[in-house]
């Protein structure tokens, strides 16, 4: 007679830590990725525009590592030991290990390419005094830095805005702009020498992504029905995309009061992925048990002990209110239904659901899951 | 009896569960020789089939997989197999993932909080305490001096086996028992001695 153990469950092994972990891999790989991409297309045009997605990519990336990986290591018995990477993840064939090579990598590429592009008196995609005292800018809904003050201050501060507001702002408080501004010119290498790093940074970034997925593992016991490679790394991979890319809107839109047309095509890219990120969600719930038997009672406890938070802010929430935000929100401005106050506020809300969202998401898939348990003849 | 890896293989204990009977003597064997807290589980008592009328208790442990999933999913290394095949941890590596509990079919390693006096054998043989991984050693400082395991040595019902793969193969066709694992289950406790032991 064949029977079967009861384990303990996945999320006794695992918490929430782990889940706000991946979440904010997630974003940050998803972010540095869409802000590379604006970064390469402000060579072509409008590169001011292009180029605040970029810096605001890079810093979600830089903050999203800033948040998540402590969370990992407070969920770890021995941090301290754990951050000696070099000497402790020694077995690549671990997800883990690779996971934390990858952060390495992705966390000093997020690091320098965010310093090159804010700061210093020779940035790219740096608005000229001369186009600021045009006001193009501040038409474009962005900051008039003839008129921030910046050109008394210096080269670095006028290019770089100035230094009231927005990052700058924040960080003149904590007296770091001017050690900023010295860096970024000291390090910057020519630009297309900082694309072309900033593009190997980005496959450290994809890993990530990918890692966000993988980290969810067992091994080849496979063990746990839910974490199914086939479905859960495209909802890891478009998931951190549009939120990375939905957050770096946001952000743009209340740091730089800035909500121009092309501002506007991300808010529609990052609904675009989040609405991919839907269909790969609803493919699991309703594929997944098909292809996998297993998993049914996993996406059945998606369904119902834990429908609030899978379906309320997951779905709900965190993929199908921020899309029609977005979408809402580009077509009132293209009608010019909508204020630019409210079209940031509304990009800010939609960045801050999905950002709940993926948290939320990485909670359920914990919460959710139970071991496959191997039958055993009795 | 096999004190150490011979041309057999691996020597490991795997139950015979049709000679348990729940007396728990297996887990009080196991924390009174290596001086643990009454919450360790380096060998537990576990239900099987919990909830139905079949429901039964009986005692699980590492097996020493000769395809160990928390070696593989070690991101440190702490989990290596050791010359005699068998798995340790080695507490001076372990980070405390809990990615070898998601990876073991069989829920082994166990992360106990309390801080538990170093025994002079200790090391290498486990964490033992701090939230970092802790297993069943098989009890090899015991087995250099020729003893079995604490576990097996003191079942009164002989519900614990002890051997490497042909001395077990021999052991449960002479008591003609089969063993608690399905083809799946044996493929990962003894890889390519699967077959031997499962009676082909």
């Amino acid at each position: 007679m064949a029977t079967e153990i009861a384990f303990e469950l996945p999320y006794t092994e695992w918490n929430w830590r782990i889940g706000v972990y991946i979440a904010m891999i997630g974003i940050a790989g998803g972010a540095y990725l869409t802000g590379y991409v604006a970064d390469l297309l402000s060579a072509r045009s409008n590169a001011s525009e292009h180029g605040r997605i970029a810096k605001y990519g890079y810093l979600v990336g830089l903050l999203g590592l800033a948040i998540g990986p402590p969370v990992l290591l407070s969920h770890l018995a021995t941090p301290f030991r754990a951050m000696l990477i070099p000497l402790t993840m020694t077995n690549l064939g671990s997800w883990m290990a690779i996971g934390a090579y990858m952060l390495l990598g992705f966390g000093l590429g997020s690091f320098l390419m965010f310093v090159w592009v804010a700061f210093g008196a020779s940035r790219p995609h740096s608005p000229t005094v001369a186009e600021g005292s045009e006001g193009t800018l501040a038409a474009d809904g962005g900051r008039d830095v003839a008129s921030d003050g910046g050109a008394e201050d210096g080269p670095a501060r006028a290019a770089t805005g100035g230094t009231t507001g927005g990052i700058r702002g924040i960080l003149e408080r904590l007296g770091l702009v001017d050690r900023l501004d010295s860096l970024a010119d000291y390090t910057r290498p020519s630009e297309p020498i900082r694309l072309a790093l900033g593009g190997v940074f980005a496959i450290f970034a994809a890993g990530v992504l990918v890692y966000s997925a993988m980290a969810y593992g067992s091994g080849a016991t496979e063990r746990v029905a839910l974490w199914d490679k086939t479905f859960l790394v495209p909802v890891q991979i478009f998931g951190g995309l549009g939120a990375g890319l939905a957050v770096s809107v946001g952000l743009t839109a209340v740091a730089d009061r800035s909500v121009s047309p092309t501002i506007q095509n991300y808010a529609l890219g990052a609904a675009g992925l989040l609405a991919a990120t839907l269909a790969a969600v609803l493919a699991t719930v309703f594929l997944l048990p098909e292809q996998v038997p297993a998993a049914e009672p996993a996406v059945q406890n998606l369904l119902t002990t834990h429908a609030t938070l899978f379906v309320g802010v997951v779905v709900i929430a965190g993929l199908i209110v921020p899309i029609l935000l977005s979408v809402g929100t580009v077509v009132g401005q293209r009608r010019d239904a909508v204020s630019a106050t409210a079209a940031a506020t509304s990009y800010a809300i939609a960045g801050l659901l999905v950002i709940a969202g993926k948290v939320a998401l990485a909670l359920a898939y914990l919460l959710a899951a139970e071991f496959t348990p191997i039958p055993l003849p009795v | 009896m096999s004190t150490h890896q011979s041309d057999g293989g691996t020597a490991r204990v795997i139950p015979n569960w049709e000679s348990c009977i729940d007396c728990g003597a297996c887990e009080v064997a196991c924390q009174r020789t290596w001086d643990l807290p009454p919450e360790s589980d380096r060998i537990q008592v576990v239900a099987l089939a919990h909830g139905t009328e079949d429901e039964t208790n009986k005692p699980m442990q590492c097996y020493n997989c000769a395809e160990a999933p928390c070696v593989e999913v070690c991101p440190t290394d702490a989990l290596r197999f050791r010359d005699n095949g068998t798995v340790r941890v080695d507490a001076g590596m372990c980070i405390g993932c809990h990615y070898c509990g998601v990876g073991c079919p069989f829920g082994a390693p166990q992360y106990p909080d309390a801080e538990v006096p170093e025994a002079e054998e200790a090391s290498p043989l486990g964490a033992r305490g701090n939230g970092l991984m802790d297993k069943c050693t098989t009890c090899e400082p015991r087995q250099e001096q020729g003893l079995e395991p604490a576990c097996s040595s003191e079942c009164p019902t002989d519900a614990l086996l002890f051997g490497t793969p042909d001395e077990l193969s021999e052991k449960l066709e002479e008591d003609h028992v089969s063993t608690p694992f399905s083809d799946e289950a044996a493929r990962i406790v003894f890889g390519d001695d699967a077959d031997e032991i499962m009676g082909e």
